[in-house]
């Protein structure tokens, strides 16, 4: 067995090209996972952090923060950005050292890990949960000489809950102690999780000091694209606009705005007849990228189907509408298909091959079926809207 | 015909035959590769372009490949890729882990697949070792160790890719997107999937950090673009073949046989009924099964028993294998359904309604005690012509065989097809299908 294994990944032969026109430049630096120095939009929720952090390790105490808010508003970033500031305030001895530690809940297979990972970065010791909990628990309940804080990161919270809560309550419980030292900073989507999920010892430990981060307006999420680009002269301001007014009015995530800009450099590059030259990314590349990445393919779904396919779907209407229901057995919906077909001029499919032709719409999931062994008996539903359906066969 | 052949060809007819075979079915069954696939020009631009700046820039991504089944999306992947490890010094560089969602059913084998793929250096051999838990951080700290510029991209193509939704916590899709969302070794997710519903299947922050590019595979082709595909897939190359005589003759023949009326007539209502390659495929396979010595060129009538032959009602050949009795036992059950709108029923109810017929109408021939005709339910519920309503409950309350009520799985339709084709279907059992409510 491979015991001091050193986990990395092959380096290659040739180093990766750099990028070479403003496009490509624009692209590297639209890329997600190129964070800033500084995240603009967010300097009010960096300071708390930091004061609260800041705080805590002076006095040498120790606390807990909830931090919540929809994915992509930068609740990850703006901590690490805070890590690294207090990191380099430690290194001017303005702040005393400090450990820091970060776990994820999605990162791994088991809430109890959350010990050995523990555990493991504080002083590189491998050891079952059970043992790691133990060597934990010591460690956060005595006075050591010479103790330095620790500052605890944990990503995706809702993922530690199991039935006795039992890992939360440790988590939040180490930081009560006289002698722990320890600053647990907490994140997780939902802003009433500590109320919904966990029994009332583990939430008073958790503790009042909350923190939610608001999805971005269109107009934070344009700074942000300006602030990545630094000058870089690759957009149309309109388009920026739109893509940003796009985004916040969905979601407010800032994953989606970079991705859709850097697939409409893309469509700018492809589509420009000058390669050399590419020019600006303009409305209409912006406008195609978003049709992309936001439409559902439903419709051109419908459209391109069979036209055995087609009548299928329109038979269902036609049952539903007799009916009054939104559900039907595939052996009502076949008299219409095939009463259908008549009226087409086309020969009507044989059982055998309507049936086919409906698992087919169900396995892209037009259809909603019930397991297929139920043969003519199975229940259809439709899982686009009748209009969209309409829709798609009456523009041909 | 043959006979001149013979004479000038240099290969005998045999030969010729079996090198067709050979060759038409390495392209059917076994999904041989086109240079590039038809009508897909958009697609594979962009697919090509996507990971070729993964490859050369080192810059992270995902995308997903979704298209109804048989549209080629594995097709058009292996092209790109086939196109993309052509360039130089690209697959020295990239990394490919292929997963499959049939094969690595939860994320411990994924993970363990993952590892082997990439040779990683818990690997000794092909065995993975250290627990689930160490094999994700060991493969996340490589991962991590990695950067844009200096290590080798990885290709993760997850085929299948709606089933990897289903496993527990999405821990797996969760840390590979991470991966392509943040400064780490630069990698490629690409998922290919037949439905069109995926995204809704991820959960939030799964979602969110996927790009959100999809790429579209729809079969938008026409009926005469469906008969140059028909052509092109039995077309023989002229160049390669070694006897040019009959590599001329079979693509002249190829081609009448295309223009013919009653072959575009069966083409159309296959082309009707999907558009899905794979069944084109199976025709044309049913066909080349009659290609012999014999019979050395397509004639339209192998095209006609081939389609007749896929296209046959399974349930109506069922019918035609049953007893007098179990037909007789159908009919019942066409006519309770008739008279009690599509209500389950039970045995004693058929036996009931066949009672009737048998007083009625028929001479005491197929006067079968009781215990005659359960079996003979008993067979048509095995076949599944009839099925029980709630098997489960009806076992867990022990209901008795007579009393379990059941329900046909048949269509009226294919009742009277089957009748119309039974051999020697006596005329008063003719009659009394067709009679309305018995």
């Amino acid at each position: 067995t491979p015991r001091h294994a050193t986990p990395s990944i092959p380096s290659r032969s040739l180093p990766a090209r750099q990028p070479g026109s403003a496009l490509e430049e624009a692209r590297a630096r639209l890329h997600v996972s190129s964070v800033p120095e500084s995240l603009p939009c967010r300097e009010q929720e960096f300071q708390d952090i930091y004061n609260f952090v800041e705080s805590k390790v002076m006095d040498g105490t120790g606390g807990c923060m909830y931090i919540s808010g929809v994915p992509g508003t930068g609740k990850t970033a703006t901590v690490h950005e805070v890590i690294r500031s207090l990191q380099r305030a430690s290194d001017a001895d303005d702040v005393p050292a400090f450990n820091f530690i970060e776990i994820n809940g999605m990162k791994m297979t088991d809430p109890h890990q959350a010990y050995v990972q523990i555990l493991q970065k504080l002083t590189g010791q491998k050891a079952t949960p059970d043992h790691a909990a133990a060597l934990l628990e010591k460690r956060f309940s005595h006075a050591g000489p010479k103790k330095e804080s620790t500052v605890l990161l944990v990503d995706e919270l809702d993922l530690l809950w199991t039935r006795k809560q039992n890992v939360m309550y440790n988590l939040f419980d180490w930081p009560t102690r006289r002698h722990g030292r320890l600053v647990v900073l907490t994140i997780a989507n939902t802003m009433d999780l500590p109320e919904r999920i966990m029994i009332n010892r583990v939430a008073s430990r958790l503790g009042l000091t909350r923190m939610s981060f608001q999805p971005y307006s269109f107009k934070q999420l344009q700074q942000i694209i300006m602030s990545r680009l630094n000058k870089v002269k690759a957009f149309e301001e309109d388009a920026l606009q739109l893509v940003s007014r796009k985004v916040a009015a969905l979601s407010g995530d800032a994953r989606r705005c970079l991705d859709i800009c850097r697939r409409a450099t893309e469509i700018c590059e492809h589509t420009s007849l000058d390669p050399g030259a590419p020019g600006l990314v303009g409305m209409s590349h912006v406008m195609q990228a978003l049709d992309e990445m936001f439409s559902s393919a439903y419709v051109t779904a419908i459209r391109c189907a069979s036209v055995q396919e087609q009548l299928f779907l329109r038979s269902v209407l036609m049952e539903f509408r007799r009916l009054g229901l939104e559900e039907a057995t595939f052996q009502q919906v076949l008299v219409q298909h095939q009463a259908l077909c008549r009226v087409e001029g086309l020969q009507p499919p044989s059982v055998s091959e309507a049936l086919a032709a409906c698992q087919r719409l169900g396995a892209c999931r037009l259809l909603l079926l019930e397991p297929s062994r139920l043969g003519v008996l199975q229940r259809v539903r439709l899982n686009v809207s009748q209009d969209d359906v309409l829709y798609a066969l009456k523009a041909e | 015909m043959s006979k001149r052949k013979l004479k000038d060809s240099p290969m005998p007819i045999g030969e010729c035959i079996s090198q067709v075979q050979t060759l038409l079915r390495e392209r059917l069954c076994h999904q041989q590769l086109p240079q590039r696939p038809e009508g897909v020009d958009s697609q594979h631009k962009h697919l090509m372009e996507l990971l070729k700046r993964t490859a050369v820039h080192g810059e992270s991504n995902s995308v997903l490949i979704i298209g109804p089944r048989g549209t080629g999306k594995t097709q058009l992947l292996r092209c790109v890729l086939a196109e993309l490890l052509a360039e130089e010094d690209v697959d020295k560089t990239l990394l490919q882990v292929h997963l499959n969602g049939l094969l690595q059913t939860d994320d411990r084998i994924a993970l363990k697949e993952i590892t082997r793929q990439l040779s990683l250096e818990n690997v000794v051999g092909d065995q993975v070792f250290g627990s689930f838990a160490e094999n994700l951080a060991f493969l996340l700290e490589a991962l991590k160790k990695g950067d844009r510029s200096s290590s080798r991209p990885v290709l993760f193509i997850l085929d299948e890719f709606d089933l990897f939704a289903h496993h527990k916590n999405q821990t797996l899709l969760y840390n590979l997107l991470d991966v392509s969302q943040s400064a780490q070794t630069p990698v490629a997710v690409v998922g290919l999937t037949c439905r069109l519903d995926v995204l809704e299947l991820l959960e939030k922050r799964v979602k969110s950090r996927f790009s959100h590019r999809q790429i579209h595979l729809l079969p938008s082709l026409s009926f005469s673009q469906y008969l140059q595909a028909v052509q092109a897939q039995l077309h023989l190359p002229d160049t390669t073949f070694p006897d040019t005589t009959f590599c001329y003759d079979w693509n002249a023949s190829l081609k009448a046989l295309c223009e013919d009326k009653s072959v575009e007539a069966v083409l159309l209502r296959h082309f009707n009924s999907t558009k899905d390659f794979r069944s084109l495929h199976r025709l044309l396979m049913a066909i080349l099964c009659r290609v012999s010595v014999n019979n050395p060129t397509i004639k339209p009538a192998d095209l006609l028993d081939a389609s007749r032959l896929l296209s046959a009602d399974a349930m109506t050949n069922v019918l035609h294998g049953l007893s007098i009795l179990e037909l007789c036992l159908v009919i019942a059950m066409k006519h309770l359904n008739d008279i009690y709108d599509g209500e389950p029923f039970n045995l004693q109810m058929v036996y009931n309604e066949f009672k009737r017929f048998l007083q009625r109408k028929s001479n005491s021939l197929y006067n079968f005690e009781l215990p005659v005709v359960m079996k003979a339910f008993e067979h048509l519920q095995q076949l599944e012509v009839v099925r029980p309503v709630d098997a489960a409950a009806a076992v867990a309350a022990r209901a008795q065989r007579e009393y379990q009520l059941v329900r046909l799985m048949l269509d009226h339709s294919q009742i009277m097809e089957a009748l119309q084709k039974y051999p020697q279907c006596p005329t008063d059992v003719k009659q009394w299908a067709a009679s309305a409510f018995g």
